[in-house]
């Protein structure tokens, strides 16, 4: 599934739960971190069987889908191995430069800011 | 005649030294107002404003911008609360312990409250500290205060995302007083045992820097790790709010360095010198090794780089040419980004903003480097690298064992870590109740 379906289906999700609930969730961050978008799923599941917000449930188990569903995106080794390739003009890449350019999680963030 | 002569020299060395005493008192006193100097009171409150400006918004907008969307608004919060907590405990203990005669180890009792720090408008008096006579105490007290917030506001950095806000307000509020006000009394006021030792800092290379860097360092290995550190990118929230932030440090560094020659005279303009050609030379430096090493020079580099310069200058920057500082500040640049990458996979703990690699290294590469290169003729003093040594070695081991036994107290009083489920969610909205805006 594409990210930005990933963020469509969070966008919705972040909605109901503010009208539902008034629970105010990241919209992006649950689109993005798989622990958190769990978190708000066990919670949106919760309130729905509790409230018997039958729409929660759905959007909630659609998230559940989309953060479990297998990314198109080549493995995490290979990523990392092609954003570590030197670049065209000759200069070397720095590493996570390829996943900076997408816009994704950069690897260059893992285990430190500097 | 020989006797004369030796009973006129003894009385007029006991008078010289009576008379010395009179201008240079030995601890807090009344003097007339219009003894105070005028240019100086205006330079110290400007420095003062200068280095509040360091934390607000200085390095609130620095750390800020580093830590990831979701917990922005606490890692401000807790800039903002720490400033008004400090101020709170100095005014009522901290300024006390810190600055006035007691023994060599811990201040005494005299100004608790503020008390004392009075301008009687009738009397035409006003009251002084013996370290700055030329000045109102009220001006000193507030200077010295806008040292312990940016002390203890550094130490966040190492404790972002994952720590309870009321444990480090618990934390933070004894540490100050248990931590830095000694160590700022050991180093700074003239009965200390540094001082009297001839241990060189001129504006908190150890007392701020080391301080905050072994502090955050301990924090760290103390909290443990971020969930996902190590395995997750932490992208920062937004580098510009760092760039901002880094700007605000380099012009408030000016007081910082400068107001801490307590006078606006030839030293300290001397200091405001050095200071820009430190972290000027530290940019580059901690930039040309980024640009070797990983193939491009970063925004974050440049701005860490002269962080990593304005640290290292900071012991110096009364007693070093421009010439020396320059060196200082290019060793800095080198030995901070390492602090930042090899020296923290080293070390193995999440200091999330490398409050150690950027501070306490910086100021352990500052403080050896006064010892090796202070000049006689600036400052009258010479360095002596052993000394220093014994100064860094002595803040390090203090700052290390208390700061452990502290958050050990603060574990049992409130507990350290927010819960796996709030640090997931974040802290803005599980401390806060708030959301950064888009």
């Amino acid at each position: 599934m594409l990210p930005s379906e990933k963020l469509a289906i969070a966008a919705h999700l972040h909605v109901l739960l503010r009208r539902k609930t008034g629970r105010v969730t990241d919209t992006e961050w649950m689109a993005s971190n798989a622990d958190y978008a769990a978190e708000i799923v066990r919670f949106a599941k919760a309130s729905a069987q509790k409230d018997g917000h039958a729409d929660l449930a759905e959007w909630a188990a659609r998230l559940e889908g989309a953060m479990t569903a297998t990314p198109p995106t080549a493995p995490l080794a290979k990523r990392l191995f092609s954003a570590a390739e030197p670049a065209q003009t000759g200069a070397p890449a720095a590493p996570g430069e390829a996943a900076l350019a997408q816009g994704n999680a950069p690897s260059r963030y893992i285990r430190g800011i500097r | 005649m020989h006797k004369k002569f030796l009973r006129w020299f003894l009385i007029s060395l006991a008078l010289l030294g009576a008379s010395a005493w009179a201008q240079a008192p030995t601890q807090p006193a009344w003097v007339a107002q219009d003894t105070i100097n005028a240019a100086d009171t205006a330079w110290m409150m400007t420095s003062t404003a200068l280095v509040l400006l360091m934390t607000l918004p200085g390095i609130a907008l620095f750390y800020g911008g580093m830590v990831r969307r979701k917990s922005v608004i606490n890692t401000m919060a807790s800039i903002v609360a720490i400033t008004a907590l400090v101020s709170l405990l100095w005014f009522a203990v901290g300024y006390s312990i810190a600055f006035t005669p007691g023994n060599q180890w811990l201040g005494g009792d005299d100004r608790l409250w503020f008390t004392g720090l009075n301008y009687l408008k009738e009397s035409g008096r006003v009251a002084v500290s013996h370290v700055a006579p030329n000045i109102p105490e009220s001006v000193y007290a507030m200077f010295q205060l806008t040292f312990a917030i940016i002390t203890a506001a550094l130490v966040v950095g190492a404790l972002v995302e994952r720590m309870l806000f009321s444990a480090m307000l618990w934390f933070i509020g004894m540490w100050s007083i248990v931590v830095y006000a000694p160590i700022a009394h050991w180093v700074w006021e003239p009965g200390g045992w540094l001082a009297q030792m001839g241990a060189l800092d001129f504006a908190g290379g150890s007392v701020v820097h080391i301080n905050a860097g072994v502090t955050g360092l301990v924090c760290a290995y103390v909290l443990g790790p971020r969930k996902g550190y190590g395995k997750e990118a932490f992208e920062p929230f937004n580098l510009g709010l760092t760039m901002a932030g880094a700007g605000l440090l380099w012009v408030g560094w000016f007081g910082f360095n400068a107001g801490s020659a307590v006078a606006s005279d030839g030293r300290a303009g001397l200091a405001m010198a050095v200071t820009h050609m430190a972290a000027s030379a530290g940019a580059m430096t901690w930039m040309i090794s980024e640009w070797i090493l990983r193939g491009k020079p970063s925004l974050l580099g440049l701005c860490s780089g002269l962080v990593a310069g304005l640290v290292a200058i900071t012991p110096a920057a009364g007693y070093v040419t421009p010439q020396s500082a320059l060196l200082i500040g290019a060793v800095a640049g080198v030995a901070c980004y390492w602090g930042a990458t090899g020296l923290k996979r080293w070390l193995n703990a999440d200091d999330s903003l490398d409050v150690f690699g950027v501070h306490g290294i910086g100021g352990i590469v500052g403080s050896l480097m006064t010892g090796l290169l202070a000049s006689h003729t600036i400052s009258g003093v010479d360095g002596h690298v052993g000394l220093q040594l014994i100064g860094v070695v002595a803040v390090v081991g203090y700052s290390a064992v208390m700061t452990a036994a502290l958050l050990w107290l603060t574990k049992v009083i409130v507990g350290l870590r927010a819960s796996d489920a709030a640090e997931v969610l974040g802290l803005d909205i599980s401390q806060h109740r708030e959301k950064m805006g888009t």
